[in-house]
């Protein structure tokens, strides 16, 4: 018999392990579909791992005013969005560290994360890692309370506020066909393309130092570090995709640890997120990005349906 | 069942109407108000298949040539000709606006549970909704000032009263149902038209600069 404490661990660290190494697979894919829809060939499917593996091989290069924040910065980023991994039931309805907390753990572990990198952007005293890091945090603060409104809206409507056992219930009760769930889910996919920096928010393609905003703030790191923030980002993407799904479309996945329910939940799983992220390419591909000052216009709808999901369900 | 995809479409529909009110892209928003139309179009459908009512086809095949195509279209080359593609400053900023858009959905859901069919289940969510999508409409109707948004906003409150009128009653008689068709259909050939006029004029769909003709 194998201790409690070992399983968690190695649940955790496969969850986890398994995330980061999907995660690049998942922009390059976003990638591609934009480039096709814009006929063009697009990257390889695994450019984003050639990247990883090619930015990692490199010395990092570090101004010389950079203290011990700037080289902390990714770290603790790319930690914390690893950390987050282990809080979300991604193939099974469990999520590995359940009993560590629920929906504010989770937006705390990766608000503590984007914290790191906004002091580390600030600690060189550029003029674009301050610029950056003030409009990622602007766009944070926006976009946190919409987050945490509609995912209440969900756990209103299991009664608890862990993860894990949140989508066992919605499992278990079926899709309970309330306005308040598509209410919740259109204003947390505005949250999930503010907060992954995609257009109209952000354009994650663009190096022009008018319009960029998470761009701005990593611009000073290279090799390893950018490496991290990098990959950091996409697993915070695809962390965001498997929230929507498995809140919003618990079908498919495993209730129980059979290799067939895995097969089963892994298929499902690839396909959800899959179809979201053609849902996010369509909307990079035909908005233009809005100016930043328009940016709280479009927070604001989806605070605002946020909170309608979490009040209808009492009207 | 039924049930189910009666309500995904009404809360699809109040998502389409708080996306316009946070919209400023005049596209955007005709779109927005197509796929409105497109789902009032399933309800109709949906209705007409579960309780067998086949003139309820009719509605549906009307509700989505005419306001889910036909209008889209015809507002788009409006848009198109003029050449102004955006509402430039309604007269609420957009939080504002979607804070008292919040309260109104609040009352409509409220005053819903007063009607006998809206205490509860589907018909209190379709009667809600309808209310919200109608105060939400007369809404952006006062607080915008180009001309187009507030052809949308009629529209709005027009398929709100549809939805009702699907949702609750047994139905309007066909006969009536064309009628409100067509008079939807000439407000907007005649909006469309009053719209070039103001824009010749004035080069701009500003309609609080009609209130210059005064003399």
């Amino acid at each position: 018999m194998i201790p409690d404490a070992f399983l968690t661990i190695g649940a955790s660290l496969l969850q986890a392990g398994g995330m980061l190494a999907a995660a690049p697979l998942l922009r390059t894919a976003i990638k591609k579909m934009k480039a096709r829809l814009q006929n063009r060939q697009g990257p390889p499917l695994l450019q984003g791992y050639y990247d990883l593996a090619k930015l990692i091989r490199k010395e990092p290069v570090r101004s010389e005013t950079a203290s011990w924040v700037y080289v902390a910065g990714p770290r603790v980023y790319f930690a914390a969005a690893v950390a987050a991994t282990t809080l979300v039931p991604v193939l099974v309805a469990v999520a590995p560290l359940e009993a560590a907390g629920g929906i504010l753990l989770l937006v705390g572990t990766l608000a503590f994360g984007r914290f790191a990198l906004a002091t580390a952007a600030l600690d060189t005293g550029s003029p674009f890692g301050g610029m950056g890091a003030s409009r990622d945090m602007t766009i944070a603060a926006l976009a946190e309370p919409a987050l945490m409104l509609g995912l209440f809206a969900q756990a209103l409507a299991a009664g608890t506020m862990n993860l894990g056992v949140l989508v066992r219930a919605l499992v278990q009760q079926g899709p309970s066909w309330h306005p308040s769930d598509l209410l919740a889910f259109a204003g947390l996919f505005i949250i999930v393309i503010a907060e992954t920096g995609r257009i109209p928010v952000d354009n994650p393609a663009t190096h022009l130092e008018l319009t960029m905003i998470h761009e701005a703030m990593v611009l000073e790191y290279a090799g390893p570090d950018l490496a991290l923030v990098e990959w950091a980002s996409a697993v915070k993407e695809l962390l965001y995709l498997t929230l929507l799904v498995n809140l919003f479309m618990p079908v498919g996945i495993a209730t129980s640890v059979e290799t067939e329910a895995l097969f089963v939940a892994l298929m499902a799983w690839t396909g959800k997120v899959f179809l979201l992220a053609i849902a996010v390419t369509v909307v990079e591909s035909t908005n233009a990005k809005l100016r930043l000052f328009r940016v709280p216009e479009l927070v604001s709808v989806s605070l605002g349906l946020a909170f309608l999901a979490l009040a209808i369900r009492f009207l | 069942m039924t049930a189910n995809i009666l309500i995904f479409c009404a809360a699809g529909m109040l998502v389409t109407a708080y996306l316009m009110v946070g919209q400023k892209a005049l596209f955007t928003t005709i779109r927005l108000y197509g796929v409105q139309s497109l789902l009032l179009g399933i309800v109709a459908t949906t209705i007409a298949i579960a309780e067998s009512r086949p003139e309820l086809f009719v509605t549906a095949a009307l509700t989505v040539t005419l306001k889910a195509i036909l209008i889209p279209w015809f507002l788009m080359r409006t848009v198109d000709r003029i050449g102004i593609h955006r509402e430039i400053e309604p007269f609420l900023s957009v939080p504002a606006s979607l804070l008292v858009c919040l309260g109104l959905t609040v009352v409509g859901y409220r005053v819903s549970t007063g009607f006998q069919e809206g205490a509860r289940g589907v018909g209190h969510h379709l009667i809600g909704v309808a209310l919200s999508l109608l105060l939400i409409g007369l809404f952006l109707m006062v607080t915008r000032k180009k001309a187009i948004t507030q052809i949308l906003a009629l529209l709005t409150v027009e398929n709100a009263v549809f939805l009702v009128a699907l949702g609750v009653t047994s139905g309007m008689p066909l006969i009536v149902e064309l009628g409100i068709s067509f008079d939807v259909i000439l407000a907007v050939l005649v909006l469309g038209v009053l719209v070039r006029r103001i824009v010749g004029r004035f080069e701009s769909m500003d309609v609080s600069r009609l209130s210059k003709l005064k003399g």
